[in-house]
């Protein structure tokens, strides 16, 4: 998961120092840094304690806290993720690690509000014990130097959240081009294609081809195009409608459009598209009579 | 026109995704002024098509949908805006059956049929702007 995450956010070696050359990120802060650790070391738990003081404080950010041993685990994980920042090193072990806790943060839905809040919180505590402990030019470049690093941190954890985001995005549409061309066999050389929901252009094109295929491998001799489930037919679905018909008439069957209610038939007058080249049927029972009657078939009553 | 408007809605029309949302979002407004099944179905097809236009012949541009009254009269306007390269031959691009994208190019002669109201205004160069209305029938 991590691993993936490396790479999709493109840390190797040559992104890990372009991502720190543009949060400005020096040896020398690194260094500045790791010379506060044992500062760190003696106020991490107090850190800890005030950090969780705002994150329980919410009732939102509460929710993520289930009982007082899954606080006791993340309190232990925020000691090291905050001495962490004092290592003196900003190495693609480090943003592994980083990217563990965006992981994380993803995988249980906590949102970039909840954590960059938290983050807010951090710096102010970190900006409290350093410049309250450490001469004033001293401190002020260990602020730099914590902030840059805190910052980048931050950038890491967005982008984790972003990008696994997306991944789910990318999955769920992925499943739905797979659900939205179903081609029915209704009948021996009789295919039926409901369609449902908004057809845009890469869509329509995934349709037209599922269609062609499926009209080869089945021999079939009518379609039956039901667009009941279809909100809308403008002039560029009614176009690819037209094409899907006239690439069908080339191997040899015909197309029926079904599922036409009052309102569509109304708006195609409207717009001025001749659908000529398809049978019409309003309904999908009457396309079904019209494809078996098109291959010298019928339905009829059983004898008595 | 001294159109009282009773609410607005600017929406960017910079992907396909953009024509979907703004022809929802048209339909929402239709039904809410009481627009009769037909006319919905008619002014949602025609925000269809000007979005699509905007998209493809404008490369992109925005698009406003509001309530309006006139008279006691409630009805949708649609304003589409783009920055393209305009509409050299208006009267034959009002005509239909002409395109310059390889379709059918009923969208714009079909959309002024599908409304009670079209205004064009485009300028070679510089852009285009069409304002629609659909009303609620008495």
């Amino acid at each position: 998961m991590v691993t993936n995450f490396m790479h999709r956010l493109n840390i190797d070696d040559r992104g890990l120092a372009s991502r720190r050359a543009f949060f400005e990120i020096t040896d020398e802060d690194l260094a500045r840094l790791a010379t506060h650790r044992g500062l760190a070391e003696s106020h991490s738990g107090e850190v800890v304690e005030k950090l969780y003081h705002l994150l329980l404080g919410h009732p939102e950010s509460r929710a993520f806290f289930p009982d007082d041993s899954s606080v006791r685990r993340v309190k232990q994980l925020q000691h090291t993720y905050f001495l962490g920042l004092f290592e003196g090193r900003c190495d693609l072990a480090y943003v592994e690690n980083r990217l563990r806790v965006g992981a994380a943060h993803e995988r249980i839905g906590l949102a970039p509000q909840w954590y960059i809040g938290a983050y807010g919180r951090y710096l102010r505590l970190i900006f409290d014990h350093l410049f309250g402990e450490l001469g004033a030019a001293e401190a002020q470049a260990a602020v730099q130097s914590a902030t840059k690093l805190v910052l980048f941190d931050m950038s890491l954890a967005i982008d984790t959240y972003i990008a696994a985001n997306l991944d789910t995005v990318a999955r769920h549409q992925a499943a739905i081009r797979e659900m939205s061309t179903p081609v029915i066999k209704v009948h021996q050389g009789v295919l039926l294609l409901p369609l449902i929901g908004t057809v845009d252009s890469h869509r329509a094109e995934q349709i037209m081809e599922t269609l062609l295929m499926r009209v080869v491998e089945e021999q079939a001799r009518a379609v039956i195009v039901d667009i009941a489930g279809v909100p809308l037919v403008d002039t560029m679905v009614a176009d690819h409608l037209l094409k899907t018909t006239e690439a069908v008439r080339l191997l040899g069957a015909q197309t029926i459009l079904t599922g036409i209610s009052a309102q569509i038939a109304r708006t195609i007058v409207q717009l001025g598209v001749d659908i000529s080249a398809m049978h019409t049927r309003a309904r999908l029972a009457d396309g079904i009579v019209l494809a078996l009657s098109l291959l010298g078939r019928e339905i009829t009553a059983k004898a008595p | 026109m001294s159109d009282q408007v009773l609410s607005r809605d600017d929406l960017p029309v910079t992907t396909e995704g953009d024509v979907v949302t703004v022809r929802r979002r048209a339909q929402a407004v239709a039904q809410a002024r009481g627009l009769g099944t037909f006319a919905v179905a008619a002014v949602t097809t025609a925000a269809s098509e000007l979005a699509r236009n905007t998209l493809t012949h404008g490369r992109g541009g925005d698009a406003s949908v509001e309530a309006v009254a006139r008279d006691g009269r409630q009805g949708v306007r649609l304003t589409f805006r783009d920055q393209g390269p305009g509409i050299a031959d208006l009267s034959r691009a009002l005509a239909g059956g002409f395109s310059t994208a390889r379709s059918l190019g009923l969208g714009l002669s079909g959309s002024r049929r599908l409304v009670d109201e079209f205004d064009i205004d485009t300028t070679p160069g510089k852009g285009t702007v069409v304002t629609v209305i659909k009303w609620a029938r008495f």
